[in-house]
């Protein structure tokens, strides 16, 4: 049996930050490494030089709408008569500190002190993932409309201020995607209880032996609040797995593609 | 024991097809050698003249632009430190330079070649710096001099360009260095956050996830390689593509049943 997990606004959301993400990173790091052969492949993929950095701008005006879009969607989502609940509980993505002490707990299980925490809906890793999007896609928004319109930038601010941006404009995308091509792929497609695949946020649904695996208090929630049997779910359809699959590990050697070639040539550019 | 004979027999293709996809891709150049751009590969090696004989000085003008009384002639400000410390302010920043006519601004300013302008848009010192003589950034009548680079230099090419524009950092001083710290603060703050940052998130959850991973291969119950194989796509496919309910379902709810009474 299946219970639901995430909507399909979500995993359209989800689905199309994937996309997006790596066209970004593909026209991104093109650029950064156009010096070198990994680069000029990179940006060959994409039409070029010049043509990565239309692409690279108009695929983030698209990321930036998507995340107007979310926090429109967040603004529905947050429940008017008790908003203190639905944004600290259980249910929302907001850190609490119990994250910490989740994390802590955990920590020390894997050195096989002490049993796993029981975790609600999101995990402390899963918050993580989320809020490191949530302030990373702006800053990247807002520097890079500065540094693709220079001139206009600087009626208003000083130009060193735009030497400022190209540096956090680089170096967040290197955070941004070394995190989730090393530590978000890992945890999604290559830990034991993930691999080959964690199909949860494109089926929607999870197993029920692995959601009271891994998110025991959130079963427990669902049942005393008498939501678990609205939340069964059917499973996945095969045709529509073959497809995730084949989409999910398309991402992966895309991710590290860039990764590994990264890393290889990071010696030969400059980062501010 | 067979769950964890059947991760690793499956997880081992899986990274090893992706380490051939990655040869498979495109231009996996381990040994890319020394030159990256091949524009610089002429800049470097080559200093005859030929290829950018306008980086060359051929000085055969006067410098247009002299303070009076300024004397001419080989260091004629004495010791190289005071040399230094003057340039800044000469019509001709080279003056009295030994070798200067047969050498690219390269290799005398190699750090002077490493910004954005240079190395990715390929634009020339020259296109910038202008002819000789090359005046001082701070010379009064320089183009470069910070009251009019913006008219003369970056309007070239950036239409509109403000004085506030030209403010923008060309040869940005490297961001990591002490020295940087006096000159530019807000630069050096920034990348070292930055590096904190991203040295810091990895450091936690790379080792964090692996040993997670490490300890999950521990657990029987974490494994979803034998739900897999035996789990629903296999079903799917001997029940000719239906959704299956039955005997797996009732496992579950016995298992769930179980997961419940244990907390
Ligand atoms: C022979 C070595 C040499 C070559 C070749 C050379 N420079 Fe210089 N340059 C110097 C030295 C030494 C100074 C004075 C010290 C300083 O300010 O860095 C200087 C100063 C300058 C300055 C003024 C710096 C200031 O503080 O205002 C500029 C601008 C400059 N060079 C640009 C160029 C350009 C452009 C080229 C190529 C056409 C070039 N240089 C080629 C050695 C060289
Ligand atoms: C986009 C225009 C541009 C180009 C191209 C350019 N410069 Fe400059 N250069 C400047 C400006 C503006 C300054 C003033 C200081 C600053 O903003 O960094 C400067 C300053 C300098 C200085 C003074 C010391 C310093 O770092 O501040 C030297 C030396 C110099 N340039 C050498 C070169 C050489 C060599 C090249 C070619 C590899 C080159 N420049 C290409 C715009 C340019
Ligand atoms: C010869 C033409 C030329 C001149 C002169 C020139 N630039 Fe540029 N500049 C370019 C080009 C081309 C780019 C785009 C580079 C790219 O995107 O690879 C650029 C990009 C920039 C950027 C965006 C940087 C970024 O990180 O994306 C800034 C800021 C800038 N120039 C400032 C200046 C300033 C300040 C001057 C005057 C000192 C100047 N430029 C003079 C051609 C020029």
């Amino acid at each position: 049996m299946h219970i639901r997990r995430f909507n399909r606004i979500q995993r359209l959301s989800h689905l199309f930050l994937v996309v997006t993400f790596l066209i970004q990173s593909g026209t991104g790091f093109g650029r950064l490494y156009i010096t070198t052969d990994f680069g000029r492949s990179l940006c060959r993929l994409f039409g070029g030089y010049e043509a990565a950095i239309v692409i690279h701008f108009w695929v983030g005006v698209a990321m930036m709408a998507g995340f107007g879009g979310h926090i429109l969607y967040l603004l529905k989502r947050i429940d008017r008569k008790d908003p203190v609940k639905s944004i600290m509980g259980p249910d929302s993505l907001v850190p609490g500190p119990q994250d910490g002490q989740h994390m802590f707990q955990r920590i020390l299980w894997t050195f096989g002190l002490g049993s796993h925490p029981k975790l609600d809906r999101w995990a402390y890793w899963e918050k993580f993932d989320y809020w490191a999007v949530f302030w990373g896609l702006p800053l990247l928004a807002v520097t890079g409309v500065m540094l693709r319109f220079p001139v206009w930038t600087s009626i208003i601010l000083p130009g060193w201020v735009l030497n400022i941006a190209a540096l956090l404009h680089r170096a967040e995308a290197i955070l941004a995607a070394s995190f989730i091509f090393i530590v978000h792929f890992f945890i999604g497609h290559i830990r034991p209880t993930s691999f080959p695949m964690n199909e949860a946020m494109f089926s929607g649904s999870v197993h029920l032996e692995e959601a009271i695996h891994e998110k025991p208090l959130w079963v427990e929630r669902l049942k005393k609040d008498g939501k678990f049997e609205q939340q069964k779910a059917k499973p996945p359809a095969l045709w529509y797995r073959v497809l995730y699959y084949i989409f999910g590990y398309t991402a992966l050697g895309f991710g590290l593609y860039i990764l590994v070639n990264g890393i290889i040539y990071g010696r030969y550019i400059e980062l501010h | 024991m067979r769950m964890r004979v059947a991760y690793l027999g499956g997880v081992l293709p899986v990274l090893m097809s992706l380490s051939l996809l990655l040869t498979v891709l495109p231009e996996q150049v381990l040994a890319q050698g020394e030159v990256t751009s091949k524009i610089y590969r002429y800049r470097e090696r080559v200093a005859s003249g030929y290829y950018e004989g306008y980086e060359v000085s051929p000085r055969r003008q006067r410098a247009r632009v002299a303070i009076p009384g300024t004397p001419r002639g080989t260091f004629p400000f004495g010791t190289a430190s005071s040399a230094v410390r003057l340039r800044s302010r000469l019509p001709d920043s080279h003056r009295g330079l030994k070798f200067y006519e047969r050498t690219t601004c390269i290799e005398c300013h190699p750090r002077e070649a490493r910004d954005l302008h240079s190395t990715r848009a390929d634009i020339t010192c020259r296109q910038c710096h202008g002819p000789e003589p090359i005046a001082a950034i701070d010379h009064y009548y320089s183009p470069m001099n910070s009251i009019r680079r913006y008219a003369y230099i970056c309007s070239k090419c950036h239409e509109g360009a403000t004085v506030n524009f030209a403010d923008f950092y060309v040869h940005e001083p490297p961001a990591g260095s002490l020295e940087t710290w006096k000159s530019f603060p807000v630069l050096f703050v920034a990348y070292w956050g930055m590096l904190l940052l991203l040295v810091g998130t990895l450091a936690f959850f790379v080792p964090h996830a692996l040993m997670v991973g490490a300890r999950e291969l521990t657990e029987t119950r974490a494994f979803r390689i034998p739900r897999l194989i035996t789990g629903h796509l296999f079903e799917s496919l001997k029940q000719g593509f239906r959704s299956n309910k039955g005997k797996r379902s009732k496992k579950k709810k016995a298992r769930a049943d179980e997961g419940n009474n244990a907390h």
